[in-house]
């Protein structure tokens, strides 16, 4: 995927060398040490996930004896699973769900920030940071805790302020309320890294051209659609694609939140379905062949954005 | 400009973000690497046992030994999970910094001794014990005529109970019994521990109405056996069983039962038998149990699931776990010798008083002869393994098990239909 990102990033900027300065040897051994480094760690890997797709590859393999050729049966059996079809169909709707909560809540926390004295600005920004900085193992551990179907503190405190029954309530059973608590582990470690980077974009724009609209009348609605978007939005495109490739890739949240309560099959995004395949299930070529497809699909969505940004730049 | 920085980034960014999601099939090493050009003399050898099951006791005893035996060398004890075994194991396995010695499930051996995981250990079998070893775990252990993974210990599933929480009679038949785990039950305490993903204890209401897993015919060929008369008797009698007698969670695994038992909030505990021996656990203990109350010596009772006629034991599952050395560990003279005094009467000793089954048949003799080990060895007669299939370890990987009873208790679908998608799913992977 990697390579091919790099690639059609170079593509795009081509056109900028229009420019035309005089081919030097210099530049290129400065890329050098970098490219080195995503061959070896990025190239390598895409290959040989390429060459897996195309193989039979099982546990047999992976301790030495030799993989048969396979042709294009890995990619059949992913396309015609019914499973694979409605995991698609649920990370794409989970995904949509939480980049949108994402960006809603950054934004509203990177406009509070602005507001705020410097004493509540630091309280602010110091939450932000533990909550981002959390790894996502722990945090899964503690948002299980407090849903926790015989110990949960939020069980607890629907069944006192409710006057409701809810001890043993599973949150984690059914489906929707599964992916309402992954949204909000998802939301909320990736609402600060949004907050933090528009409140630096937001910082950026000139006093006075606020202030200037201001005196016209323009209403903060209005201000903020028509002159604070407009100066920082090549930088809610960048979140919001960051946020989309995160939000679809999200693995390893899943998988613990599913190792607290849920059933796997209904609940299982594009990652915990090609490590079901795979590491789990033992069968590499049908989840490297998963895995590309998965590759392909993110290829789509970070190339129309990238192309998008970089003609909005050349205007 | 700011926007083509941004473009930039985005690039690098989703590169490097999207690196991490590749596959890594060739199992690259991961971790940092340790003794790798160690004389066989003296080495760092790496045990993985798994879970807290090996009493501390052992542990001690292993290391001890094994130290004083082979002057020079040092063995580390790495305790791993139960969750997610096989697929670490695969990963581990595979790579350059594998460990020396490895515990591993009865159920999930084949899956590794099929794919060449192992040290091939045919030419020591007789040393290791021969035919006085556990032989289902033998069985499990070997692949096309070679043996790979010897027994470790065995254990049958028994019901516990506090007489704290239940009066009155052991039940001698099966429907005795679900009848008092039912009337037991009130509205904190559950009458059977049963949660919805607990498959391992959800198969006896299976077994015990006559159905199977899986059965191979000549040709090899598995045919799954829920979708049976008995075997949707079985799931539905497990449904009604749940719903009636359990307040634990419909989507939960089997865990840690000795924290709700000693709440007192179980009457009969279906369990590994040496779970009494966490639960009768000093309260300050690591694993802290409950000795000065429910868990007190003289309350604490167990008995052998009874069977459909009283005389008779419900079918359990055979638990326990086998050894062996991976075929990649790099000190595998020393990882034996660990391996053979993991066999020993001294170590299998202490594990019979924590109330496993030995791994040699001979060494039966070391179990206490108390209550809790009667009903272990009264169980473990009539007690069923997982289907001996090389995939088999893919249907645990998977947790079709788990789903389909989860769903089960939980209503959204019945069991015939539970039953008939079982069995669609397990043909498919047994057979694939």
């Amino acid at each position: 995927m990697s390579t091919i990102t790099l690639s059609a990033g170079g593509a795009a900027v081509k056109p900028r060398k229009a420019n035309k300065k005089k081919a030097q040897p210099f530049p290129y051994i400065l890329l050098l040490p970098t490219l080195i480094i995503l061959v070896v760690m990025v190239g390598y890997p895409v290959v040989s996930l390429i060459i897996t797709s195309f193989q039979h590859y099982g546990r047999e393999q992976v301790f030495g004896a030799p993989a048969t050729f396979a042709g294009l049966e890995n990619y059949q059996t992913v396309l015609t699973d019914p499973s694979f079809w409605m995991m698609l169909l649920r990370s794409f709707l989970f995904m949509i769900a939480a980049v949108v909560a994402t960006m809603l809540l950054g934004t509203l926390l990177a406009l509070l920030m602005m507001r705020l004295n410097k004493g509540f600005r630091l309280l602010v920004t110091v939450g932000l940071l533990l909550a981002w900085a959390m790894p996502a193992l722990a945090s899964v551990a503690v948002w299980g805790w407090l849903f926790d179907t015989s110990y949960g503190i939020i069980n607890y405190l629907l069944t006192q302020i409710t006057g409701s029954d809810w001890t043993g309530h599973s949150w984690l059973a059914n489906p929707i309320s599964f992916f309402l608590v992954l949204g909000l582990v998802i939301v909320w470690q990736g609402a600060p890294f949004v907050a933090f980077t528009l409140y630096a974009g937001l910082t950026q724009i000139p006093g006075e051209v606020l202030e200037a609209s201001q005196m016209d009348g323009a209403t903060p609605v209005r201000r903020f659609f028509l002159i604070m978007m407009p100066y920082v939005r090549s930088i809610f495109t960048v979140l919001i694609v960051l946020s989309i490739i995160w939000d679809i890739r999200v693995f390893a949240q899943v998988v613990a939140l599913q190792s607290i309560g849920g059933i796997a099959e209904q609940t299982s995004t594009f990652g915990v379905w090609v490590f079901m395949k795979g590491t789990a299930g033992g069968n590499y070529g049908v989840s490297a062949a998963a895995a590309l497809i998965m590759v392909v699909v993110m290829l789509v969505i970070s190339f129309y954005y990238v192309r998008q940004t970089l003609r909005e730049d050349n205007n | 400009m700011k926007g083509k920085i941004a473009a930039v980034a985005l690039v690098a960014a989703s590169a490097l973000t999207l690196a991490g999601c590749g596959g890594n099939p060739g199992g690259q090493t991961s971790g940092g690497s340790t003794d790798s050009s160690a004389p066989a003399a003296s080495a760092a050898l790496r045990v993985w046992l798994v879970g807290t099951d090996t009493p501390q006791e052992a542990r001690d005893y292993l290391k001890t030994t094994f130290e004083k035996e082979n002057a020079g060398s040092t063995l580390t004890i790495e305790e791993q999970s139960w969750t997610g075994l096989v697929d670490k194991y695969m990963t581990a396995l595979s790579g350059s910094n594998s460990p020396d010695v490895v515990e591993i499930g009865n159920t999930q051996v084949p899956a590794f001794t099929a794919a060449g995981a192992f040290l091939d250990l045919t030419d020591k079998y007789e040393e290791l014990g021969g035919d006085d070893m556990l032989k289902g775990f033998v069985d499990a252990g070997s692949d096309k005529g070679k043996f790979y993974a010897a027994p470790y210990y065995s254990g049958a599933r028994v019901v516990t109970y506090s007489t704290d929480i239940v009066s009155g009679d052991v039940p001698t038949t099966w429907d005795a019994y679900l009848t008092a785990a039912k009337a037991a039950k009130t509205d904190t305490v559950s009458g059977m521990y049963l949660t919805g993903k607990d498959w391992r204890d959800m198969m006896t209401f299976v077994w015990v109405n006559g159905a199977e897993i899986a059965t191979q015919d000549s040709s090899g060929k598995w045919t799954a056996g829920f979708n049976t008369p008995e075997g949707i008797k079985g799931l539905q009698q497990a449904a009604d069983t749940y719903n009636a007698a359990s307040l634990f969670p419909k989507d939960a695994v089997e865990g840690d039962q000795q924290i709700p038992f000693c709440e007192g909030k179980i009457a009969y505990l279906p369990a590994p038998s040496w779970v009494a021996g966490m639960i009768s656990a000093p309260e300050d203990a690591k694993t802290p149990g409950c000795a000065s109350t429910f868990g007190a010596k003289e309350k604490l009772h167990q008995f052998a699931a009874p069977g459909l006629t009283a005389g008779t034991y419900a079918p359990v599952l055979a638990g326990g776990s086998n050894i062996a050395v991976p075929a990649k560990a790099k000190n595998t003279d020393l990882a034996y010798k660990a391996m053979q005094i993991m066999l020993s009467d001294g170590y299998q000793k202490i594990l019979a008083e924590a109330g496993m089954v030995p791994a040699l048949t001979s060494q039966a003799q070391f179990m206490a002869d108390n209550e809790n080990s009667k009903a272990a060895q009264a169980a473990a007669s009539a007690a069923i393994s997982t289907p001996a299939a090389e995939k088999w370890a893919d249907v645990e990987a998977s947790q079709i098990l788990e789903d389909s009873f989860s769903k089960l208790v939980s209503g959204t679908a019945d069991a015939a239909t539970i039953a008939k998608e079982l069995d669609d799913k397990i043909n498919a992977t047994l057979n694939g």
